[in-house]
């Protein structure tokens, strides 16, 4: 858990480090501080702890997810080649400094043991990701998003913290195992019922924290945002943002409100089967790359969902291959958008449509082959890791005895199909499509990352024992 | 039941605000000499119009200003627990006078935290309040600046 | 270990002719090729014909679920796995007349959907089996998409989801069965079998349904056929003979691995139904065939009309129908190949396959007529080739089953000679025209494919038995699982 205060510190000294003049050194610096706290958070490894007065708590689990998190967090900060050198006007320290806030929040989401310190983490990592959506100041609909994705989202925490009010209500306590206890006391009192106070205060912070997840119907802002913030962001935000949101969620209906499965069981099992029928319908019709990658991230929340909902012993392990393979994919995709959209940039503008892909094969066969095992591990092919994270997923779902799982599969399942259509546009444009993409010249790391994500994804597709073993 | 007492307070505090103000209120009515006029019924006596166009530019420094206005705002309130927790003569007595070393040592780091914020806002001259530059012209009129002192003194007289 | 090494050798070879760039490539896949092959070769003479799984090997995979890297060798898998073999060094052989671009690529893709499928066929956990099944797609639908025809995009993305689609339904049953075993579960396809015995009608109903839509996808059987000749004839000519002559066995084989032992109430109830889509399929894909004027989607509905037959045979469930659906794989993968090889030549000289178009090659060419007219006897089975044992028994399974039906399938010999006789008389005889003048006869390089086809031909239709003998206690044993 020193990764928190590390993170803080190394946040605060890269602020810093932008007043030196040599802004080369900032990239390595923040790799080498993230790397520092990827280490610091092996030191939990196989204990539990109680930090800070019982505010957060580390296990394995824990553990696990924030070392998705940071790693995410790495890899994005890795591909994030420079947020415009030659801008006088860009404030590169500032950025990372922004993302390592950023990450201490989320670790905060997926650590906490107090309620407060979920709405403290969901803070700093939304405040961090408002600046960030607009960090492109001249660009109007960076702007448009950052206003949109700030109206909408502060309003989804206030919802959260009134939610987690009225559950204090109901139970008289913050401690999320003091909940589950409270509730467990409630029900007794209320001869197995519960009251309209817990029932309000569940609903209410659950879409309070659907809402960071993007499911749908709480979705209507992710394709805005995600297609005007700059592309790093995106990648940032589907990834590391629904991560956090996705393990948040899941640490709390896991453990203060297992014994109320019925009440947010029953409203999570329509938000699922919208999530994956809006998203993945919807992605069909997109002609812009990344708006259709901003689609594909609420299609997969969907996914993430299901394990929740199916509430096996299973479901850590699952939900945590799920997210690192999406992770992984996810930013092997931004990866090869950002370079390419930049290369294809028509009037000064990035071109992040499917035609600027199209004859990517013929001179950039790296680009077009990590976009390709990127896309396919997205669509959960065999071979890849995505195949597996769904594999897990719907075997949760199908361990548990409801039969109401088996149309929800059913479901997963059809919108698979959906989801294949639209994933291999970029691969039909990049090997079979006509058109001109001139070689694109890649620096060293940002090689290094695409062959290694690209890798990450096909070793997990071969032997998923490799992380599941750990999970 | 304890959940009722919990939101009982908050009640009673509610309960409590409003019957002060109702009692201020009318105390005032009782009191004061009553001879209004349209100046008088306005809502500030400075004479700022309350109502009118909502978008209006503000100087976007006010902004920067009020951000580190709550920064050390913020500081403040958690000065004064502090303030009780450190002066606790019980814990000072238990720990041999440690502990007023310790909230000490905390508390600076915690205003050190805060200060490092101001520095880095500083630096980057946040501070600086910059007033636009009078710009005088550089453009030279054909007509002779005596003439225009002739002028002045002839009607001066 | 011999299994592994059929696995991994395609691998390897692959990733070396990726490496290699340029005309050397080729080359270099195709010896590679005829080392699979001679291990295949020795895999068939080390077999012993038993109903036994042989060369079994089984590693840890996915611990924590019990799901295992287990492969092993039966005779039913035997048969598969030497077609296999047997089959993609002449596919690549098949290629020399060509130019393609990135032909390293092209033959690394080859190479890899030839581990796949040696996988799929050797897999005795039934994941590891989904997981080649589905692999076994990627390498293929790149072959079509990438050096396919004019329309290749659209047809061959149709085509890849469509598969998907229904093999996304063979997981979920997959999973459900997975889960019925006892214990900490385990995923050993022979698990399954015992796991599958305990259900009940309408679940074993279900369950049919969710393999059947896999398998009748990929062979592919009536209605759900409609990608297939689109496919075949945007593919190149080694797409279409992968697709074709080995691909498709995969669905038979899935047949008689998966539905005839995991679901047999299931089977008693919806069994007629299938072999009614079949014997449609039958009459549906030769009537079709008849009308076609382009030679490579005329033979794409005649795989469409022996297929049909294969599943009705496989159906009826008895030995004959069983057996007659294995050896029919061996020979019509031998048949089609050859066939589709035959217009790849004459798409190569008259640089069309339109049936008006040509005739009259015979004039210049005596040893291509040979060799097609060899190879078309085979397709229509004529008794002494190696289409006929294969038809005759898959008749005299679906006659045991049904007469009616039996009879009704039975016209699957007299419509497969119009339509191949057609295709013959009127691309090779008759009057010499425009695009024909001077069309040369073979190079080595397809007599060197096509020699040994039409031997295997006349070979089989011999000595059946050679085979036949060596699946047949496996077979016995698989119909002693179902009653």
């Amino acid at each position: 858990m020193n990764a928190i205060i590390a993170l803080s510190l190394f946040g605060i000294s890269n602020l810093f480090l932008g007043f030196l003049n040599n802004r080369k050194i900032l990239l390595p610096a923040t790799l080498v501080f993230i790397l520092i706290a990827l280490g610091l958070n092996f030191a939990d490894w196989n204990h539990e702890y109680y930090w800070f007065n019982n505010m957060l708590k580390t296990n394995n689990l824990s553990v696990n997810f924030v070392t998705i998190i940071l790693l995410s967090t790495f890899l994005v900060v890795a591909i994030s080649r420079s947020f415009g050198d030659d801008d006088e006007h860009s404030h590169p320290a500032e950025y990372y400094a922004i993302l390592l806030f950023s990450a201490v929040g989320a670790i905060m989401m997926v650590t906490f043991e107090n309620l407060i310190m979920l709405f403290v983490g969901l803070e700093i990592l939304s405040v961090s990701m408002y600046v960030l959506t607009g960090s492109d100041k001249r660009s109007l609909r960076s702007n448009e998003a950052a206003l949109k994705y700030f109206l909408m989202g502060s309003f989804a925490t206030g919802i959260l913290l009134f939610g987690v009010a009225l559950v204090y209500g109901a139970t008289s306590s913050f401690d999320i195992h003091g909940i589950a206890q409270g509730v467990a006391k409630a029900k007794e009192q209320m001869g197995g019922a519960y009251g309209p106070l817990l029932y309000s205060g569940v609903i209410l912070i659950m879409v309070g924290l659907l809402f960071k997840i993007s499911a749908a119907p709480f979705h209507f802002w992710t394709p805005d945002v995600y297609d005007g913030a700059p592309s790093i962001f995106t990648a940032f935000m589907s990834t590391v943002v629904k991560t956090a949101g996705v393990a948040a969620t899941y640490r709390i209906l896991s453990i203060s409100f297992p014994s109320v499965y019925g009440l947010w069981g029953n409203p999570l099992v329509y938000i699922v089967c919208a999530t994956l029928i809006i998203g993945n319908i919807t992605a069909v019709y997109q002609q812009s790359f990344k708006r259709m990658l901003a689609y594909s991230s609420i299609s997969h929340a969907g996914y993430l969902l299901i394990t929740v909902l199916a509430k096996r012993p299973e479901t850590n392990s699952s939900l945590l291959f799920y997210s690192l393979a999406y992770a992984i994919a996810t930013i092997t995709a931004f990866a090869v958008l950002m370079v390419v959209s930049e290369a294809q940039a028509k009037n000064g503008k990035a071109d992040e449509s499917f035609e600027a892909l199209n004859g990517l094969a013929n001179n950039n066969p790296l680009l077009a082959f990590s976009l390709t095992i990127s896309m396919l591990s997205l669509a959960g092919i065999p071979l890849t890791a995505g195949f597996f994270g769904k594999f897990f997923v719907f075997s949760d779902a199908f361990s548990n005895p409801s039969s109401l799982f088996k149309w929800i599969l059913v479901i997963a399942i059809l919108m698979s199909t959906v989801g294949i259509y639209y994933y291999f546009k970029p691969i039909i444009a990049a090997y079979m499509k006509k058109g001109e993409v001139a070689k694109i010249e890649l620096s060293p790391l940002y090689k290094f990352i695409l062959i290694l994500t690209t890798t990450l994804t096909i070793l997990l597709g071969l032997a998923p024992d490799l992380v599941k073993n750990i999970f | 039941m304890t959940m009722l007492t919990d939101f009982g307070y908050i009640l009673l505090f509610i309960i409590a605000a409003i019957v002060f103000v109702a009692v201020i209120l009318f105390l005032a009515k009782l009191i004061r000499p009553n001879r209004p006029n349209e100046e008088k019924l306005t809502t500030y006596e400075s004479g700022e119009e309350p109502d009118g166009n909502a978008n209006v530019r503000f100087n976007i420094r006010f902004y920067v200003v009020a951000l580190i206005f709550i920064l050390f705002d913020v500081e403040i309130i958690f000065l004064f627990p502090w303030a009780t927790v450190f002066g606790n003569k019980r814990l000072i007595a238990e720990t041999d006078g440690l502990w007023g070393w310790f909230s000490l040592v905390e508390m600076f780091v915690f205003v050190g935290v805060l200060l490092i914020g101001l520095a880095y806002a500083w630096i980057k001259g946040h501070l600086d309040w910059v007033r636009p530059e009078v710009k005088t012209t550089e453009y030279e009129s054909k007509i002779p600046t005596s003439l225009y002192d002739k002028i002045n003194q002839k009607y001066s007289q | 270990m011999l299994t592994l090494s059929l696995i991994l050798l395609p691998i390897i070879a692959g990733l070396i002719t990726l490496a290699i760039k340029g005309e050397t490539a080729k080359t270099v896949a195709l010896v590679f090729a005829f080392a699979e092959l001679a291990l295949g070769a020795y895999l068939y003479k080390s077999f012993v014909p038993d109903a036994t799984s042989q060369f079994g090997l089984s590693y840890d995979w996915i611990h924590s679920a019990g799901i295992k890297f287990s492969v092993g060798v039966d005779g039913i898998s035997l048969i598969l796995v030497f077609l296999t073999t047997l089959m993609v060094p002449f596919i690549i052989l098949s290629t020399f007349g060509n130019n393609y671009k990135n032909a390293s690529n092209l033959y690394a893709l080859i190479l890899f959907m030839q581990a796949a499928l040696v996988g799929v066929f050797t897999a005795k956990d039934v994941f590891l089996f989904y997981f080649f099944f589905e692999a076994a797609l990627i390498p293929i639908y790149f072959i079509a998409a990438i050096w396919g025809g004019e329309n290749r995009i659209k047809v061959t993305f149709k085509f890849f989801v469509y598969t998907i689609f229904g093999s996304l339904f063979m997981l979920l049953a997959l999973v459900y069965l997975y889960l019925l075993t006892p214990g900490t579960h385990s995923a050993d396809i022979n698990a399954i079998y015992e796991a599958a015995k305990a259900l009940d009608l309408s679940t074993q109903s279900y369950l049919f349904g969710a393999f059947f839509i896999a398998f009748a996808i990929k062979m592919p059987l009536f209605p759900f056929h409609t990608w297939q000749p689109d496919t075949y004839v945007e593919a190149p000519t080694a797409g279409t003979m992968l697709l074709s002559g080995i691909m498709l066995k995969m669905g038979v084989y899935g047949l008689i691995r998966f539905i005839l032992p995991i679901v047999p109430l299931g089977v008693d109830q919806w069994g007629f139904v299938a072999i009614i889509l079949s014997v449609i399929g039958i009459i549906y894909g030769s009537v079709i065939a008849i009308q076609q004027k382009d030679m490579k989607r005329l033979i794409a509905y005649s795989s469409f009309a022996h297929v049909g037959l294969m599943s009705a045979g496989i159906f009826s469930r008895n030995l004959e129908g069983i057996q007659g659906s294995l050896i029919q794989m061996l020979a019509h993968g031998i048949n089609v190949v050859g066939l589709f090889f035959i217009v790849e030549i004459i798409e190569r000289r008259a640089k069309s396959r339109e049936l008006s178009l040509l005739g009259g090659i015979t004039q210049t060419t005596p040893n291509l007529t040979v060799y097609f007219i060899i190879l078309m006897l085979g397709s229509v089975a004529l008794p002494l080739t190696n289409g006929f044992v294969g038809e005759f028994l898959l008749l005299k399974g679906v006659y045991e089953y049904n007469a009616w039906i039996g009879a009704v399938a039975g016209l699957t010999i007299i419509l497969g000679a119009v339509y191949m006789l057609r295709m013959v008389q009127k691309s090779m005889f008759g009057i010499t025209s425009k695009i024909t003048e001077g069309f040369t006869d073979l190079t080595f390089n397809e007599k060197a494919v096509l020699f040994p086809l039409s031997f295997l031909v006349i070979a089989l239709g011999i000595a059946p038995n050679i085979f036949l003998k060596l699946t047949e206690p496996a077979v016995s044993q698989l119909l002693s699982i179902i009653k």
